[in-house]
């Protein structure tokens, strides 16, 4: 059933060192991605298809590597009686257990972990990883499109590293234990190596991503180098069902055309295919329309997010504030609900203004420096890919140089928090809302000016 | 300077001799055929004790109408004892005249019979000065407990003897050590959780016996309990004595009839300290978490009363105000309580308090208690189900949380009106909390207090002072109305409050303790102590976990992906 990772550590003696592991399980049509973070304190992290997160003590991360390694179930109860202080009863009872559990949430289509398996909750933001779990890889800042509202910060002819500086970087994230690659930009696609360093990610066991306008992926030859490549899933952004609408907001005429291709031609292949709309005062009039398009189109996944304040999206002027967003995704949610699409909701928001919770969108808040950062096309490391502050290079720095940088610290330890929420009952899930909003949008509460710690550039 | 009697190993602690004496100067013959005992270490450096026993009288000895409880010294709470026999709460809890230091609990008509069997719990929430230093690492803390035993002369038979420590909260798994079993047990404890995340350590022995002291400890860093009330282990020589009040009447004779028994006692910890601990890390069971949401949000402040395991003479009250502030009910006598509808009936009543309306006003009073009751059954089980998937510490906390709030709110006022209006506002949800009589009369010590508009619907028969006062005008020469408000001096308000909060329930069902056990025989919050490893889990509840789907999950990478641009 599993097919292990060709840099898996080997299960000699069943003793299972810290690092990253990665399987592959295939059935009926279905695969599932499977990767286990193990600590070097024996605690574990089991990352299913890059978005379940489920955290294991030192005993279910043992447990879970046998069973991911294929350990024939003798072996692995021996394994454990040699580990622990356990009977021969107790570990067969226990590590039936969790092999059970764990069959069911590897399973695509799996189980709720807490209705169905009842695993125990633990706060959101609670559990601080020791590395991202996505690195979103911006492979370069040019362009083919010139958004209005576009958040990059930095010049289109940034400095960019060579294809085999961007593989060493994507070795060393394994090493550091990141299992899931975005790539981004600007617009990725626009560098001719993406399918090779796709094959890279894939070859070293990584989930891989693209996040794109989707222009080149109107070309189908092209389109498809990329899944062949090893491609995982595909975000393409879309503005409106309207060409007009969309190519204005793109800045880009014709582009709509190319994009709804691009669509299309994702949708015939393998890969994992959603859309992403940023819901702004020019497109969110007809939005239900929007949503219907897509559902025509055979899009399953549909993301919204709101503006993001940084680069031209400070000045646009479309943004809607947050308390206006709730009629707005209510009404997304009520075609994506009829047309059977699944809704993902971005932003980060103040839940006293949109709570992301009570409209079962999920817990939404900042996740910079904590489930996911951004790498820039000259290597250097930001928190996530719209908050263009340095915190590192990943090509020279120590990776527990970047990770505990002063600008890392402050976002995961959320010392922006302004303090009229400190004493909110919802700070826990909040935290406050995006950064960038509070920094640069504070009027939309009283909210004390956000000071940042030194950066290095 | 004195040699410590554990000069290397040193743990030590508590001398928790637990002591259960079911006897009273006649014949006594039972068996205990089953004892179950948690010990929750908690991390104010005190501990709580459940114990359940199951006692068989034999049918040639007298009834056994007292049980004594042995305590591990004078620093418990006898407020936070409480007992049950046969799930009967029992309403006789004294300091014991025979054992000291010790708690009685009374039987009274529920005295185990010759030849019957009874089942017996109790909690002792809080008894403090039963942590020490642990000389064998400058870093850990460590207690022991004995459970209960007795004269060998009055037992028989085997008992089923288990006793669960649960370590103070935050231990980490590798952290803990137990201390050597007693004879008989298993050599290590077995391992777990409580449902509270705590590491447990749980030993057991199905052929114990009930005249042995079996004494069991367990060590953990000291950082998890406070530093004050880590205590310095006994001296050689000195032989723990338990500190005693003075006015403690009785301890001297229960103290000698004991005495021996303690010096026993400390003889065996003596010895033990000279034998192996274990050092082995535990094995923890296997534990798989994700990081969710847990906080139920947009319950009422009567739904959170129920969730928060309010008295439910309490609750009555809470909705017999709201249903009056909503101006569909007003009392037409206060005792006993009779009220009427008023009509039209306003909308959007909530289902409890229209099915409230309908036991106080449509009821004959003999079937109201029923119906009262059966209306508290099914408000718990409703927040039993709203409840489910979400956490109830989170929830708790985040409704302790808005109680806290509206009382910041009426403290902080700065005038009068505001305070009354404030207080008037927030008053389903400061009523949630158990200090409200005190605070309500602190808030309300001074100055006069402008009585909410429907006080007169609930107590026709108070009789404010009407004042009038000018409403404050941002254009002197623009005259405008005056308003008329009655006002109260501040503290005949509080003691008009409290006291309607405190007797409006009894006026509606008269015997509210007999009103609350109809209700908690079927819902059962608060419950006596319980087998489960979870210890004290509400009635109210829910299952403890806490996010409303997969998808509400935190922890996962789709948080904040790529877009917008």
């Amino acid at each position: 059933m599993k097919e292990p990772s060709s840099r898996n550590k080997g299960n000699e003696g069943a003793q299972v060192q810290p690092g990253l592991y990665g399987y592959t399980q295939e059935g009926n049509g279905d695969r599932s991605q499977i990767h286990l973070r193990v600590e070097a304190d024996g605690h574990g992290l089991l990352l299913i298809n890059a978005n379940r997160a489920i955290h294991l003590n030192p005993t279910a991360t043992l447990m879970a590597w046998l069973f991911l390694e294929g350990v024939p179930q003798k072996a692995a109860i021996n394994a454990l009686r040699k580990h622990f202080h356990v009977s021969g009863r107790t570990a067969k009872n226990d590590y039936q257990t969790v092999r059970d559990q764990i069959e069911q949430l590897i399973h695509p289509d799996g189980v709720c972990p807490v209705h169905d398996l009842e695993l125990d909750l633990l706060p959101p933001f609670s559990e601080i990883p020791s590395a991202p779990y996505r690195m979103d890889l911006a492979l370069t800042y040019r362009c083919n499109a010139n958004c209005s509202h576009c958040y990059n910060s930095r010049s289109r002819d940034y400095p960019e590293i060579s294809t085999d500086q961007w593989k060493t970087v994507i070795d060393k994230l394994w090493l550091t234990g990141v299992p899931h690659i975005c790539f981004t930009g600007g617009e990725s696609t626009l560098r001719n190596d993406l399918p090779d360093l796709i094959a890279h990610a894939k070859s070293t066991g990584q989930i891989s991503g693209l996040l794109t306008n989707g222009i080149r992926l109107s070309d189908r030859n092209y389109m498809m180098s990329l899944v062949r490549a090893g491609l995982d899933h595909v975000q393409i952004t879309i503005e409106s069902h309207i060409p007009t609408v969309h190519d204005q907001m793109v800045g880009a005429p014709g582009a709509w055309e190319k994009t709804v291709q691009g669509i299309r031609n994702c949708l015939e292949s393998e890969v994992f295919v959603m859309t992403n709309t940023t819901l702004l005062a020019s497109n969110i009039s007809p939005i239900g329309e929007t949503i219907d398009f897509l559902a025509e189109l055979g899009v399953p996944t549909v993301g919204c997010n709101a503006l993001i304040y940084s680069g031209k999206g400070r000045s646009v002027g479309t943004g809607i504030q947050e308390h206006e967003l709730g009629p707005i995704l209510e009404t997304v949610r009520q075609h994506t609900t009829a047309n059977g699409q699944r809704l993902i909701w971005y932003t980060p928001t103040q839940y006293c203004h949109f709570d992301p919770v009570q409209m079962q969108l999920g817990v939404k808040g900042c996740s910079a420096a904590r489930y996911n950062m951004c790498i820039e096309p000259n290597g250097d490391v930001i928190p996530c890919q719209s908050f263009y502050q340095t915190v590192g290079n990943i090509l020279q720095d120590p990776w527990d140089e970047i990770w505990n940088h002063d600008l890392s610290l402050w976002l995961r330890e959320r010392e922006y928090v302004p303090e009229e929420c400190q004493r909110c009952a919802m700070l826990n899930e909040c935290g406050g809302g995006c950064p960038l909003t509070l920094m640069h949008q504070p009027d939309q509460i009283p909210i004390n000016q956000v000071q940042l710690p030194d950066s290095t550039s | 300077m004195k040699r410590l009697i554990f000069p290397v190993l040193l743990i030590v602690g508590i001398l928790l001799v637990a002591i259960a004496l079911p006897v009273r100067a006649q014949t006594y013959y039972f068996s205990v055929d089953e004892s179950y005992v948690q010990v929750f270490w908690e991390s104010d450096g005190s501990i709580r004790i459940e114990y359940i026993m199951v006692f068989t009288n034999d049918l040639s000895a007298s009834p056994m109408e007292f049980i004594d409880i042995g305590m591990p010294n004078y620093e418990y709470d006898l407020s936070s004892i409480y007992g049950w026999i046969n799930d009967q709460p029992i309403g006789h809890v004294e300091h014991s005249e025979y054992v000291s230091p010790g708690v009685e609990f009374g039987l009274q008509s529920n005295a185990i019979p010759p030849g019957g069997t009874g089942e017996f719990k109790a909690s002792i929430g809080r008894v403090e000065g039963v942590v020490f230093d642990d000389y064998d690492d400058p870093n850990y803390a460590s207690g022991k407990f004995a459970p209960h035993w007795y004269d060998k002369q009055n037992v028989f038979g085997r008992t089923d003897l288990t006793v669960v420590f649960h370590l103070p909260p935050g231990v980490e798994p590798e952290e803990p050590k137990w201390h050597s079993a007693p004879s008989g047990f298993p050599d290590e404890p077995e391992t777990g959780f409580d449902s509270e995340g705590r590491i447990i350590y749980a030993w057991r022995n199905p052929s114990a016996n009930a005249y042995t002291q079996y004494v069991f400890g367990a060590s953990f860093p000291r950082k998890y309990v406070t530093t004050d009330a880590i205590r310095e282990p006994v001296p050689e020589g000195e032989f723990f004595e338990p500190s005693r009040p003075s006015d403690f009447s009785g301890a001297i004779f229960g103290f000698l009839c004991v005495g021996g028994i303690i010096l026993a006692f400390i003889g065996f910890i003596a010895l033990a300290v000279h034998s192996d601990r274990s050092r082995k890390l535990a094995y923890l069971p296997p534990k798989l978490s994700i990081e969710g949401h847990g906080i139920k949000r947009g319950l009422t402040a009567i739904e959170a009363a129920i969730l928060m395991e309010t008295p439910l003479d309490r609750v009555l009250t809470m909705i017999l105000f709201s249903t009056i502030k909503k101006n569909a009910a007003q009392v037409v006598s206060e005792d006993p309580l009779k009220i009427e509808r008023i009509t039209p009936q306003p909308v959007g009543l909530r289902t409890y308090e229209v099915d409230f309306l309908k036991a106080m006003i449509d009821e004959q009073p003999r079937k109201r208690r029923g119906a009262l009751q059966d209306l508290m059954v099914s408000m718990v089980k409703s927040v039993q189900k709203k409840m489910k998937g979400f956490s109830l510490k989170e929830t708790k906390n985040y409704y302790q949380a808005i109680m806290k709030k509206a009382w910041q709110q009426v403290e902080e006022a700065e005038t009068p009106e505001v305070r009354s209006k404030l207080y008037d506002e927030g008053l389903e949800w400061t009523m949630l909390d158990r200090d409200f009589d005190d605070r309500t009369r602190r808030v309300f010590r001074t100055g006069p207090v402008y009585v909410p508009v429907w006080w007169g619907r609930y107590s026709p028969s108070s009789t404010p002072v009407t004042t009038t006062t000018r409403a404050p005008s941002t254009t002197p020469s623009a005259p405008r109305p005056s308003i008329s408000r009655p006002t109260l001096p501040g503290a005949e308000f509080a003691a008009s409050m409290v006291n309607g909060v405190q007797n409006a329930a009894s006026n509606m069902v008269s015997n509210v303790v007999g009103f609350t056990n109809g209700v908690t025989k079927t819902t059962n919050p608060p419950p006596p102590p319980s087998r489960s490893r979870g210890g004290w889990s509400s009635g109210a509840g829910g299952s403890g976990c806490a996010c409303a789907c997969a998808c509400a999950c935190a922890g996962c990478a789709c948080a904040c992906a790529g877009g917008g641009r």
